[in-house]
């Protein structure tokens, strides 16, 4: 691959990401009620104070205007300020963007580290017990709702045995990693369980796909060992279309997870776009937006770079 | 006096120290109390005003050494009875929690603070009644009125006052303030993490004393923690994690009551739950035999027994707390012969499906409540299977977050089911006044207006109350909404907890935090 495609792929992204927010500022203006309805929701809110609010926010110019001036203004790296909070969005996303990485990257680590290797195991053992088990704790995995997992998993832990905290980021006044560590655990696992389910699957499919072409039979008809097949030779081309797959749910590592962190008070970005979202407040909704766009776009990037790393007959001008 | 009205209750000896750990579900968006879309909570235990309601929903002095009243001579009204003028006397000794003295001209500062155009508050209510503010000396405050308002207690110097000190010149839209507000509170905060937890400290400079002579507050700490998720709540509180969340689910009740460890307080709060029909609707909800219809039909120890029979069922729409609740309104008790006469008369009759017609106009309609609200939803099944048996159709139409607001207001619904809370001194004409900003249904009724602008100018407390309890009389003759049942607030409590008083109005439990003391 070149580095003149890697260029072209960038610039072509730009296009891409004003269409995106085009489409993302028309859907949110489209949407029933306005930031100020919360304020409204208090009985003793004036029209007067809405008024100077709207003003205040810029809600009262046209469309076309608001949009302007939004794009401008986020090219700069002005992302205006917060409705609910009158806090800059740059610093509501930065105080909540840690602890989303933290909780979805290490979801994903752990997730890579169990799915690929349960899938792989899982097609070399076709139709045995050990895959028959890995299929049915998948299928659990995938038909469980998170919620559901979580909340028993709390009472188990928490509540039963006193094991892990059952909520929160850190006990308060504790800010080490240890205390940390033990509040990452549990939606840790939550969230990887659900990915790891999907994943494997995605791969065991891909491997016995593999596992069954030509050049598998002909090497190990030249007498190679079997592990050296499934591994040297098989698992790399296996990869490729669970690249697609895991590159995709990589973008979540950046926009959050909605209902993991909503169970566990988890502070991250996930929670700060459903605040939002109920609060319709613009500005925030829309740097999360783009954020997620943003990652989704450099994930199919990182995708298709992955597959010229791991297969050496694709190539990219 | 106020003291020692606030601090009853706890004679015996208190222990010092100790932290509580309250559950938040919500996610705090400013720590103002006056931009806030929340009500404040934890913003209670570190501001104060000058007055603030009690558990009874009688307002107190705080920052005040009274509450004026024409009696003791604290409201003046001009001769042509048209103004009027509040004198404060101020409470001597009292610190912001960073040793400066507070003032009168914190007082005034407030009032000019809030009511600046260029501030974004959530609530500024109150600050275009008053025409001017005179501070004689340190410890009084006039406030000169342009109207009689006797609503003046439940805005601005109770809801909080800021501190001119540090505040003065500012741009309160963005100062740090609005994360770390300076208040004469009994506590101060010392951190607030953004979506996870605000840690407050004890207030050294704090002016009450107990009535042995102990320096209040007797907590140490106390941690407010943002848990979003009602279940998690309910684990965390009996995992011991959490030992005080208000709001808890009624069904959830039962079972929190039976943990070691845990009370649960019912709190009565200002609140009431109601049917509204929407005036700009289809036209059958403009006819009153209809809307009487609806309120026979309903059995509002029904609606009670579905969520647990914590709610009480009401008549009118002025909460029994209230001297002025008229126990003498219309009333339409649980009669479905009489909803069906009623729908007989009016010339709507059962069509072949069962649901009543009349020149083609089927009795179908939509109702909303707000959706994910357990409560309402729960409530919304009982209306829907009541009307069902008197020939009428209701198909739920629930709506969330912001796009629920916009229908109530502007009126996007036929009917729609939901609860208010108001203040300990509540204003009805935003609610069913013509021109009200909460009354998105289009009710006007020009006797209704004059009753509720007269309870709203007059402070003759006679007067008052008669134009009140008329109100709710021609109210329920109009039936615009019936009022079904004030629910209360289920608050789930350590049993270590002493003195905790629970609060009914929308200044929240938290108002009064100093007594509240952990048994060893």
């Amino acid at each position: 691959m070149s580095f003149s495609y890697l260029v072209k792929r960038l610039v072509g992204m730009l296009p891409l990401l004003i269409g995106v927010s085009l489409i993302l500022f028309g859907v949110l203006h489209l949407a029933p009620g306005g930031p100020l309805d919360v304020y409204a929701d208090n009985p003793s809110v004036t029209q007067e104070a809405l008024d100077q609010m709207r003003q205040a926010f810029g809600l009262d110019k046209p469309l076309p205007v608001q949009y302007a001036s939004w794009v401008l203004a986020f090219f700069q790296g002005e992302w205006g300020f917060s409705i609910r909070t009158a806090q800059p969005v740059v610093q509501e996303i930065l105080d909540r963007l840690p602890a989303t990485l933290l909780l979805s990257g290490s979801a994903f680590v752990v997730a890579l580290l169990i799915a690929i290797p349960l899938g792989v195991l899982s097609a070399t053992r076709r139709y045995t017990g050990v895959d028959y088990l890995i299929t049915l704790l998948s299928f659990l995995g995938i038909s469980m709702p998170v919620f559901w997992l979580a909340l028993m998993l709390q009472l188990l832990l928490s509540v039963q045995l006193h094991l892990l905290p059952s909520a929160g980021m850190q006990t308060i006044g504790d800010g080490s990693l240890p205390d940390l560590l033990r509040h990452l655990a549990l939606p840790t696992f939550i969230l990887a369980f659900a990915s790891v389910a999907g994943w494997s699957r995605y791969m065991r499919a891909s491997m016995v796909e593999v596992m069954g072409q030509d050049y598998v039979r002909t090497a190990r008809a030249k007498g190679v060992p079997a592990r050296r097949v499934t591994y040297a030779h098989a698992l790399r081309n296996a990869l490729i279309p669970v690249v697609t797959v895991v590159a995709l749910d990589f973008a979540s590592i950046l926009s959050g997870a909605v209902i993991t962190e909503t169970i566990f008070a988890w502070p991250g970005i996930g929670r700060l776009f459903i605040d939002s979202m109920n609060g319709r407040d613009y500005p925030v909704l829309l740097a999360v937006l783009m954020i997620g766009s943003f990652a989704l776009i450099v994930s199919n990037l990182l995708a298709d770079l992955a597959y010229a790393a791991i297969d050496p007959r694709i190539r990219y001008e | 006096m106020g003291t020692v009205i606030l601090l009853s209750g706890m004679a015996m000896a208190q222990q010092r120290g100790g932290t509580l750990t309250v559950g938040l579900g919500y996610d705090i968006d400013t720590l103002n109390v006056y931009s806030t879309g929340y009500l404040g909570d934890v913003q209670a235990a570190v501001v104060e005003g000058l007055l603030a309601p009690d558990s009874k929903a009688r307002y107190v002095p705080v920052l005040a050494t009274r509450v004026p009243t024409i009696q003791n001579g604290g409201i003046k009204v001009a001769p042509d009875g048209k103004s009027m003028v509040v004198t404060y006397t101020l409470r001597p000794g009292v610190k912001w929690s960073d040793g400066q003295p507070f003032t009168s001209a914190d007082v005034k500062f407030t009032w000019e603070a809030v009511k600046n155009p260029k501030f974004i508050a959530e609530s500024k209510d109150g600050t275009d009644d008053i025409s001017s503010i005179d501070t004689p000396n340190p410890l009084t405050v006039v406030v000169n009125y342009k109207r009689v308002a006797p609503d003046f207690a439940s805005t601005l110097f109770t809801f909080g006052i800021l501190p001119k000190h540090t505040l003065d010149g500012k741009d309160l839209n963005t100062d740090t303030y609005n994360q770390q507000p300076l208040g004469t509170g009994p506590f101060k905060v010392t951190e607030y993490r953004k979506g996870q937890y605000v840690i407050l400290d004890r207030n050294p400079f704090y002016w009450r004393k107990d009535s042995s002579g102990v320096q209040l507050p007797y907590l140490d700490r106390m941690v407010f923690k943002i848990i979003p998720d009602s279940n998690t709540m309910v684990t965390q509180l009996k995992s011991g994690e959490v030992q005080l969340a208000y709001g808890v689910p009624y069904s959830q009740v039962p079972q929190l009551d039976s943990q070691p460890g845990l009370q649960i307080v019912k709190n009565a709060v200002l609140s009431w739950q109601h049917l509204d029909f929407n005036f700009k609707g289809p036209a059958p909800l403009r006819d009153l035999n209809v809307r009487k219809a609806f309120a026979y039909a309903i059995n509002k120890a029904t609606v009670s027994r579905a969520l647990g029979g914590y709610p009480t069922p009401i008549d009118t729409v002025v909460v029994p707390v209230f001297s002025y609740s008229n126990k003498l309104v219309p009333k339409y008790p649980y009669d479905p012969a009489k909803a069906r006469q009623l729908l007989d008369a009016a010339g709507y009759k059962p069509g072949p499906d069962g649901i009543r017609v009349k020149d083609g106009q089927r009795l179908s309609f939509n109702i909303m409540v707000q959706a994910g609200r357990s409560t309402d939803e729960d409530a919304e099944q009982v209306i829907i299977a009541s009307l069902k048996a008197i020939g009428v159709e209701l198909k739920p139409d629930n709506k969330s977050g912001v796009a629920f607001r916009d229908a109530r207001y502007k009126g996007g619904y036929d009917l729609f089911y939901s609860g208010w809370i108001t203040a300990a001194d509540p204003t009805y004409s935003v609610f069913f006044g013509s021109k009200g900003v909460n009354n998105g249904q289009g009710y006007s009724n020009p006797k209704v207006d004059a009753l509720l602008n007269t309870a709203e100018s007059t402070l003759d407390a006679t007067a008052r109350g008669k134009a009140l309890r008329d109100f709710q009389t021609l109210l329920m003759q109009d039936l615009p909404s019936i009022p079904v049942t004030s629910n209360p607030s289920m608050i789930a409590v350590t049993d270590k907890l002493g003195g905790f008083v629970p609060n009914p109005t929308n200044m929240t439990n938290f108002v009064n935090t100093s007594g509240w003391y952990l048994k060893k």
